[in-house]
């Protein structure tokens, strides 16, 4: 089992049991407590300043309970589509399976037929605040590319082993060049 | 061996491929001799419809398509502060040492040179066009770039008549202002094998049909050559709001047959409509330099412009005939150059432009700039506060502000986006499979 980290991810790689040609890849986020403070502190705010206008300004029972509404809304939102890891499992010779584990237990699953898969590859990602690293599959008949991580966006050195089991599965060649070129 | 130093160069402007334009011409060609030199460069610019994200052009040059739409006139919306993170994380990410804004109109090259100056990078601006002082625009636009000059590292015009106006417009000192002249690809713009044959006298007109580049000279000037010369047809390429005029003097003075109206000219047909011609005619009423008149020379064809900004810097006498922005006065140069096409080698012409405009002495030019900004010393914050409190007794306050505000919001995004989640990219060589 291989297993590196940095400050945000935590990548590990095993091969499934019984069968050692499964081969599986997660990227799991790593804990940091900053955004579970923020919830809590949010959560709290508006629980004890329902409260206190309940106690204090003797104000209907409705907004007690909105300011409980409010705040299991504010937990969900923030809970419900929170990450928890993203694995790659890689089967030879039949496909590939991307999963997404999300906080509250729920496990989203996405199938591709290895005869499916045309290229996988690395790209750069630009968006309107920031740039990084994503895996791609190009996939036949298809003009969109499928991201492998939906939701991380890991770094360059964690997603190259992926890429690499995934072009050994695919039967394409390792090519680092996997930029669109223009002129 | 400082002067040696490989230097990582982002280019940022709104204004490049697959627009065309002087701008866009020039961004790319430099940053193809400035990767042949052994630099690297990198180019910034918006979203042009489906083409964003990452690209990669010949040489290698690696080009970021910011997904952020164009508001007006090819200009991404000026927020000032919306563009930091994207511009933070590009500059450390691929290891920047110097950034390159181009044009004033730029909105992206203003914030861009305003969040490196911020992160202490040093910048270099080239400005690429002429402003006037009175219009209401032309103030506004003439206190913004007063306020991105305060802090430039090095400027560079393209003449000599275009840095006189940048530093009367900026208040920038004129040992900071380097002039480069642009160049011509002459690979691109050759003479044709043979000189268009026969009695008839082609004179060339390729412009945006608008009022700045003199299209209403083209009204008056045309019919009187006309009138004079029998043997003269005219060949009119571009497109604007003034191809109306132009289509109404055709029908008014019966010219059909000897003014021909090509419309818009994609750039990779510019070549073939010029070696129709024996004549370039220039009409332009502002220009800082004109890149329309090195081309045609390139091609062989002796040019007729108009005597304003640049332009009587640009080519040798011998290869230009000038003429005040006068209907007059225009045709009297056009008789004068009808007189002098015998004696007019398109070939010789060609080869003199070979040796006189390049864009590899263009690039080995601006490689001494981006040294000479390279050993500009650091300032603190409050040196660079002083300098934007110096821009007016208003605008110097409100300069600080903008300033100030964008410090803490550095420090934000640090906080958000610390420099060591922003993974550098990895160094890679580009294969030349083909034979030059």
């Amino acid at each position: 089992m291989v297993e590196f980290s940095n400050r945000r991810f935590t990548y590990t790689h095993d091969h499934k049991w019984p069968s050692e040609e499964i081969d599986v890849h997660h990227i799991i986020v790593r804990k940091r407590n900053t955004k579970g403070f923020l919830v809590c502190i949010s959560a709290f705010v508006l629980l004890v300043n329902g409260l206190l206008l309940f106690l204090v300004k003797d104000i209907s029972v409705g907004i007690l309970s909105w300011s409980f509404f409010l705040t299991a809304i504010l937990i969900k939102l923030m809970f419900w589509k929170s990450v928890v890891k993203e694995s790659v499992v890689v089967m030879p010779a039949f496909g590939v399976q991307l999963e997404t584990h999300y906080v509250s237990g729920r496990i989203a699953r996405r199938f591709v037929p290895i005869g499916k898969i045309l290229k996988p590859v690395l790209l750069e990602c630009v968006t309107p605040i920031t740039c990084y690293w994503s895996l791609s599959l190009i996939l036949r008949g298809e003009a969109d590319l499928m991201l492998v991580f939906k939701e991380l966006h890991p770094p360059m050195k964690m997603l190259v082993p992926i890429w690499k089991a995934l072009c050994i599965a695919c039967g394409s060649e390792e090519s680092s060049d996997t930029s669109i070129k223009d002129g | 061996m400082a002067d040696h130093k490989k230097h990582i160069i982002l280019m940022v402007s709104d204004f490049f491929y697959p627009n065309f334009g002087g701008v866009e011409n020039h961004i790319y060609y430099l940053s193809q001799c400035l990767l042949k030199l052994g630099h690297k460069v990198v180019v910034m610019t918006h979203a042009y419809g489906n083409r964003t994200g990452v690209r990669y052009m010949t040489g290698g040059l690696k080009v970021y398509y910011v997904p952020w739409r164009p508001f007006l006139m090819q200009n991404t919306l000026p927020t000032f502060y919306g563009t930091l993170p994207i511009i933070r994380t590009i500059l450390i990410r691929e290891k920047i040492s110097l950034v390159h804004g181009h044009q004033a109109f730029s909105t992206l090259c203003h914030e861009a040179l305003m969040h490196a100056r911020t992160m202490g990078y040093k910048v270099v601006f080239t400005d690429h066009s002429l402003y006037g002082f009175a219009d209401v625009g032309s103030i506004h636009m003439n206190k913004v770039l007063q306020f991105t000059l305060a802090d430039v590292s090095q400027a560079i015009c393209v003449s000599h008549t275009s840095k006189e106006n940048t530093v009367l417009r900026s208040g920038l000192p004129p040992e900071k202002v380097f002039v480069i002249p642009n160049a011509v690809d002459t690979a691109m713009f050759k003479p044709g094998p043979e000189r268009p044959l026969g009695n008839e006298i082609v004179i060339v007109v390729i412009s945006r049909l608008v009022y700045r580049k003199g299209a209403d000279l083209l009204v008056e000037v045309i019919p009187e050559v006309c009138h004079l010369y029998p043997n003269v047809r005219f060949v009119v390429g571009g497109d604007g709001p003034k191809r109306v005029r132009l289509e109404e003097m055709r029908e008014k003075h019966s010219l059909q047959d000897r003014v021909e109206m090509l419309g818009a000219v994609p750039h990779a047909r510019v070549q073939s409509v010029l070696i129709s011609g024996h004549i370039f005619l220039n009409s332009s009423l502002t220009e800082a330099f004109c890149i329309a008149i090195l081309e045609a020379a390139s091609c062989g064809l002796l040019t007729v412009s108009t005597r304003v900004g640049g332009v009587p810097e640009v080519l040798p006498d011998d290869m230009i005939v000038l003429a005040e922005p006068d209907p007059g006065d225009m045709v009297l140069a056009i008789r004068k150059a009808i007189s002098l096409l015998p004696k007019i080698d398109p070939q010789v012409m060609h080869e003199r432009m070979k040796k006189l405009y390049t864009w590899h002495d263009v690039a080995k030019r601006t490689e001494i700039v981006y040294n000479r900004a390279l050993k500009c010393p650091n300032q603190n914050l409050l040196e660079r506060l002083s300098r934007y409190l110096s821009c007016g007794a208003w605008a110097g306050k409100l300069f600080c502000l903008v300033m100030i505000i964008d410090v803490l919001l550095l420090r934000l995004v640090q906080l958000w986006q610390p420099e060591e989640d922003i993974e550098e990219v990895p160094e890679f060589t580009v294969s030349n499979n083909h034979q030059d």
